[in-house]
């Protein structure tokens, strides 16, 4: 589904943007040298410089790799289905988080992922979504007293 | 020399408290369950727990997480020869002849045969330890800033040099480590950096959360890519073939010997266990009389890269102990714990801290023989737990690396980092970028910059003070010769066939 030689670009391209990013966040900054040494810009111009300069190595690489590396398959149809399928969810739990809370976030995630992409069944999803959830809650909130994220629910039950 | 029993003797008498022992079993068990699941491994395992261990005292927590990381390198090695998955990517090398002798009915040996020889190397690793540390630590006592920037110099350059992976894609690691690590307020200037006015990001991005998005997300994603089905070979234990197997033994000597240096080695110096346990294979493989045997469930094939992981995985607590440099991303992670307990890694430890040095290199004798009993003694049980599908055991994982991430700072936010570098994790692993550059950068980047910085301020901003005497002279020398190896090896075209294509350091 997609070989090598692209994944391979499509990253440069990536970290050539973190490196773009970089040089936009150091440009307010002073990126010089002065008598005492480098500033605050300077490490993080030059680090960004730097990510540039090899993503753009790497993509010359793969260039010139490019008939090997376009002949390796790096994720294939059935193995990148697998990976969206498992990752979207993970995806979803952690939007639902920011809005709802962990724990609610938690028990509806684990049921979707159990039921519906595990395809198990829906009791044995059902209860380790509660099963989870609750120890979760004992041993984060009641035993080493670490407070999880809580939204409206926990607030309703008075558990907030 | 004397000395050192003297203070190991005061350790003892520091780690061997009912309590502490309770730790130890406990972060051994868990250990090898994180060592088992694949998706969680080492780094994140140490990782998810460190929050949990802020509010306790710092030797007990050390104890803790250091037990955890030797049940890790034990648990790892258990799935590797029954199943063939590496539950850790330092036992990847285990997978290649462990593999093929629990096939053959010969489980027992092999877990025999991986767990004692792994326990031979971790002793190997502290005993190092033990007889070095103090030297390390008062000749690093000298050290200034300049000395300082000069070491952390020669740690990157290492990797670059000899990390494994394609120089180029380590830069890019370290490249990435360094700016995660800058984000947030400069501690020299008090300015904002690389914030974007974004206000999520004025506290910077926690190591801990790019470990667990990197290691644990990124490494279920591909766990999952590969449709995990766990066919394991029999798991059941013969304790004639467990005796039978520990007095072969003795016949390996040469290849225990073998992986103990080559591991040792590696730990030191940041190569890590990965890098260790793949370059003893590769040179039993080479140097073995039974060399042609390899691949095909011959039992060298397993002592050589478990001795080796393991005495690498002790020794890169050496650098981490005295310098305050870590050897491994595992250690990388502990060090940040260090600095959150309120410890300041390096030489003064051993001067300020002297409970808790000794206290933490007593624990790892005892802990890595209780590993090896608690590991060999388990094996059904994780064994059995493997069984469960794996469809119900990674929605587990996966609420686990995210509760981990969020107790970090307790903010949501960090919820889409981990995310986000589950995903870049996924993508890195697959393009062999190395991952333990990243987290070694992020978590001493600072401090190397600082460094960098207060030599800067003593010499009114002139470079001459990397070369102001001898040591330094000689740090920074071998640094940059380090840093132009790829450059110079390519150009002598001796190209360098990396047989190492995972990462280094575990």
């Amino acid at each position: 589904m997609l070989d090598r030689f692209r994944l391979e670009l499509a990253f440069a391209g990536v970290i050539l943007l973190v490196g773009a990013l970089g040089l936009l966040g150091s440009a307010g900054l002073d990126t010089g040298w002065a008598s005492d040494g480098p500033q605050a810009g300077f490490f993080p111009f030059r680090v960004s410089i730097i990510l540039i300069g090899a993503a753009a190595l790497v993509a010359v690489n793969a260039w010139r790799a490019r008939g090997t590396l376009a002949a390796i398959p790096v994720i294939d149809r059935e193995g990148g289905l697998r990976v969206l399928r498992f990752g979207l969810p993970v995806l979803g739990m952690v939007a639902v988080a920011q809005w709802l809370g962990l724990y609610v976030a938690m028990a509806l995630y684990l049921l979707v992922a159990i039921r519906w992409v595990g395809g198990r069944r829906f009791a044995t999803g059902l209860a380790v979504a509660l099963g989870v959830t609750f120890a979760s809650f004992v041993v984060f909130e009641k035993w080493f007293g670490v407070p999880l994220l809580k939204g409206p629910l926990e607030t309703l039950l008075g558990l907030g | 020399m004397l000395s050192n029993l003297e203070a190991l003797m005061h350790g003892f008498s520091v780690a061997l408290t009912g309590y502490h022992v309770l730790l130890m079993i406990a972060g051994v068990l868990l250990g090898i369950l994180v060592g088992v699941l694949p998706g969680l491994g080492a780094p994140n395992g140490v990782t998810l727990l460190l929050p949990l261990t802020f509010s306790m005292d710092p030797v007990s927590a050390i104890i803790l997480l250091t037990s955890l990381y030797w049940g890790a390198l034990f648990g790892g090695s258990t799935t590797s020869i029954l199943f063939n998955i590496p539950g850790e990517p330092s036992s990847v090398a285990t997978t290649f002849d462990g593999y093929p002798m629990a096939r053959q009915g010969r489980a027992t040996e092999a877990l025999t045969f991986a767990f004692v020889s792994a326990g031979i190397g971790a002793l190997v690793g502290i005993v190092v330890i033990t007889l070095l540390s103090g030297a390390v630590a008062s000749f690093a006592l000298r050290f200034g800033p300049p000395e300082y920037f000069a070491v952390y110099l020669l740690a990157f350059a290492s990797f670059i040099a000899f990390g494994g992976g394609a120089p180029l894609k380590t830069i890019v690691s370290l490249a990435l480590g360094f700016g995660f690590g800058m984000m947030g307020m400069d501690t020299v200037s008090g300015s904002m950096r690389l914030t974007f006015d974004i206000p999520e990001l004025i506290r910077g991005i926690s190591f801990l959360v790019v470990v667990i998005g990197l290691f644990g997300l990124g490494e279920l994603l591909l766990t999952i890519e590969e449709g995990p089905e766990f066919k394991g070979a029999n798991a059941r234990l013969d304790p004639a073939a467990m005796l039978h197997a520990i007095a072969a033994l003795p016949r390996y000597w040469l290849a225990i010997l073998r992986g103990c240096a080559v591991g040792v080695w590696m730990g030191i110096t940041p190569g890590g266990p990965t890098a260790a346990s793949f370059m003893s294979y590769g040179l039993a493989r080479r140097m073995s009389r039974n060399g042609t045997g390899f691949g095909g469930g011959e039992p060298e094939g397993v002592i050589a890269p478990e001795t080796a992981d393991h005495s690498a995985g002790t020794a890169a607590m050496l650098p981490m102990l005295s310098l305050g440099i870590p050897g491994s991303a595992t250690s990388a992670v502990m060090l940040g714990g260090l600095m959150i307990w309120g410890l300041n890694p390096g030489p003064m430890l051993f001067i300020e801290q002297r409970d808790f040095v000794w206290g933490m290199i007593a624990s790892m004798y005892l802990g890595n023989v209780i590993g090896m009993v608690l590991a060999l003694a388990t094996v059904p049980l994780f064994a059995a737990m493997l069984s469960v599908s794996f469809s119900i055991i990674g929605p587990v994982i996966v609420t686990v690396c995210l509760v981990g991430a969020y107790t970090v700072a307790g903010a949501p936010f960090d919820l889409w980092l981990a995310l986000g570098f589950g995903a870049a994790g996924y993508v890195m692993k697959k393009l062999d970028y190395p991952l333990a550059p990243l987290v070694l950068a992020m978590v001493i980047g600072d401090k190397a910059e600082d460094a960098f910085r207060q030599s800067m301020l003593m010499s009114n901003g002139s470079l001459g003070v990397l070369w102001a005497n001898p040591l330094v002279g000689t740090l920074s020398t071998i640094a940059l010769f380090f840093l132009l190896w790829p450059v110079a090896a390519a150009a002598l075209g001796r190209r360098r066939t990396a047989a190492v294509a995972a990462e280094p350091g575990a």
